[in-house]
């Protein structure tokens, strides 16, 4: 509940056209420290992460999931990973009724 | 978490991990897993991780505070030897490891803007015939860089203790240097070979798979970099222990009730400080994740020991 308000705020600040300082982007709350990138990457492949900024997530495209980053903590706890889009469709051409399509 | 309310049917529903699984969502291949304790009982290693979870979201608010009131303060002095110890220079780059609170990671950063002030003061000190417009540019160099590119990293398992860390941090005016992670010390979210210390204090103990929270420590360290673990040990002198004992098994939980509101907690604390191994079986599980020069430094008679390892 608390999420919902803190985007409501948000989003009528966007709408006030003030922008606060370190980009309030559309993800929940203050954004990554930019120092953090040089050391994380994903816990479970321990490859490299991109910083999805208007998602407000660290994302990991060969796993296809993304980690969550809330009020600047990014929360690099496996479980707590989103599975992206991509990975979705991937699992859905290899288990469709069309067989295997590569 | 749904765990919590399974309660005694997990043993029947860890014998069909596909069901478990998919009602849990929590799997990672180690649905009962391995028989593994917690304080003085014995859970399964999943068990475990959500029983520390609790323990520490419960505490998170008060940890300082019981901190101070169980050990009289001194845990403040166990803290400054560590840092003290660590001797970091300006430049270095730290990671904390269950740092929660963040009480290593302010006394680094004080200990490093302190050693940069008096790198400069030295400075300006032999180079005597400096014009004032010189001097003022030296001045403005340390507020660019008060740390001097020093930076900590701390990690935390448990939102609520880096939710507390932060706080401090705001409210203690600690900004520049230190940033803040939600992260598994069995499975660090940092690239190999990039810190030159990491630190663990106080935190060891309440893993579950120390062997590869070292494992870990080992790879995300730089070569030549210094894992350093603060924990508490094992006490041999007799009078001393039962002394402690006592102290540990009347007074604590007690003190947990009446401060935290929370018995059951630092019973968990005291037994958890029970079963882990002493000093020199530490020593040789630090070893065998592959630091040399390892040894160790008891603190009060053994209440706690400062473990040091180097990778080369």
């Amino acid at each position: 509940m608390l999420r919902a308000g803190r985007g409501a705020v948000a989003a009528l600040r966007r709408a006030a056209g003030s922008r606060g300082a370190g980009g309030q982007g559309g993800g929940q709350g203050p954004g990554l420290e930019p120092s953090l990138l040089r050391f994380l990457v994903c816990p479970l492949s321990k490859r490299p992460l991109r910083y999805d900024e208007a998602a407000n997530e660290l994302v990991n495209e060969e796993l296809g999931i993304a980690y969550p980053v809330i009020d600047g903590i990014p929360n690099m706890i496996p479980e707590a990973a989103r599975r992206t889009q991509k990975q979705a469709e991937a699992v859905k051409e290899t288990s469709g009724p069309a067989g295997p399509q590569q | 978490m749904a765990a919590a309310g399974l309660g005694p049917a997990r043993p029947l529903l860890a014998r069909r991990p596909g069901a478990l699984r998919a009602l849990l969502g929590l799997a990672r291949g180690l649905a009962a897993g391995p028989q593994t304790h917690f304080g003085f009982q014995n859970v399964s290693e999943e068990e475990r991780r959500e029983k520390i979870y609790q323990v520490f979201e419960n505490v998170a608010e008060k940890y300082d505070v019981m901190n101070d009131s169980m050990t009289l303060g001194i845990h403040r002095v166990w803290k400054d030897i560590l840092v003290h110890k660590m001797n970091p220079s300006p430049g270095t780059l730290l990671v904390d490891v269950a740092g929660g609170t963040g009480d290593i990671a302010f006394r680094f950063i004080n200990y490093v803007r302190s050693v940069r002030e008096r790198q400069l003061q030295q400075k300006l000190k032999r180079h005597q015939n400096l014009s004032w417009q010189e001097i003022s540019k030296s001045y403005e160099k340390e507020k660019v860089k008060p740390l001097g590119d020093s930076q900590v990293v701390v990690c935390d398992i448990n939102k609520e203790m880096l939710k507390v860390g932060k706080q401090r941090a705001q409210h203690l005016g600690y900004s520049e240097g230190l940033s803040w992670v939600l992260g598994n010390a069995e499975e660090l979210p940092f690239d190999d070979d990039k810190f030159d210390v990491y630190t663990i204090a106080f935190g060891i103990r309440n893993v579950t798979r120390i062997d590869l929270a070292l494992q870990e420590a080992y790879r995300v360290l730089k070569p030549g970099g210094r894992f350093l673990c603060l924990e508490f040990s094992h006490v041999s002198n007799p009078l001393l222990s039962r002394l402690y004992d006592l102290y540990s098994f009347q007074v604590i939980p007690v003190l947990g009730e009446i401060i935290a509101g929370d018995w059951k907690s630092y019973q968990y604390l005291v037994e958890s400080i029970r079963r882990f191994p002493p000093q020199e079986e530490l020593k040789e599980m630090i070893e065998d994740a592959g630091f040399f020069k390892v040894d160790y430094q008891n603190l009060s008679s053994g209440i706690v020991a400062i473990h040091s390892g180097f990778k080369l």
